[in-house]
């Protein structure tokens, strides 16, 4: 790589598409979702061993609901998103922006419902 | 490191995350749409054998999409070859023991 070659990186004046968006959001709710597998484990073996499990309902469980919620479905449906253009369906550059938005919301969605239900 | 790299890594990925929708279709299909489940139904279905087959498949496909995504991560992001080996090291080591648990904890249910 030439070192000399122009850097642009002001954060707050580059533009990321809706498809970077959606794209660095995998990326983020993957990770995420593999940090809780430990949690995952131990929750089957709870429940699998228990005779009652009670959930909690207090502020920092709902907003952990939340973020797992957003992070399951939007990793979901971006992957199906993905899935869905590896075959060549939904690769054209308007419909892919059409269904990054598309992620972007439902998974939002799902994420609100998860803290408000 | 070259557990599942290239296409085989493309491809281990993508089957497992078919293996992973189908269960989750299945699941949000029957507690959506089906009766309640209980806890003690939860329990007994998973200590057929069949059942526990299909619940580790889903473990094997969940801890391989992992591996594969967390290696992807890393690789992209983090270059000096020691840090780039010790943390994919921590996380082979700690899928594989998540892998022993679930193993685990499914057969000793359904034995």
């Amino acid at each position: 790589m030439n070192p000399d070659r122009p850097v642009f990186l002001d954060l707050a004046r580059i533009r990321f598409p809706v498809g970077a968006v959606a794209s660095i959001g995998h990326r983020i709710s993957g990770v995420l979702l593999a940090l809780v597998l430990p949690f995952a484990v131990w929750f089957l073996q709870l429940s699998l061993r228990s005779d009652s499990i009670s959930i909690e309902t207090g502020g920092f469980f709902r907003l952990a609901a939340l973020l797992l919620a957003w992070a399951g479905a939007h990793h979901l449906f971006a992957g199906v998103r993905h899935l869905l253009m590896d075959v060549g369906i939904g690769a054209s550059l308007p419909a892919a922006r059409a269904s990054a938005y598309a992620v972007l919301i439902a998974a939002a969605a799902v994420g609100l419902a998860a803290f408000f239900l | 490191m070259r557990i599942f790299s290239g296409q085989q890594a493309f491809v281990l990925q993508r089957l497992s995350a078919l293996v992973l929708l189908a269960f989750t279709a299945a699941a949000a299909l029957r507690l959506g749409f089906g009766a309640p489940v209980s806890l003690e139904q939860w329990q007994a279905w998973a200590a057929q054998p069949a059942a526990a087959a299909l619940l580790l498949l889903l473990a094997a496909a969940l801890l391989v999409h992992a591996w594969v995504g967390t290696r992807d991560v890393v690789l992209d992001y983090v270059h000096p070859l020691l840090l780039r080996l010790s943390i994919l090291s921590l996380v082979g080591v700690a899928l594989a023991l998540l892998g022993a648990w679930t193993a685990f904890v499914l057969v000793t249910h359904a034995l």
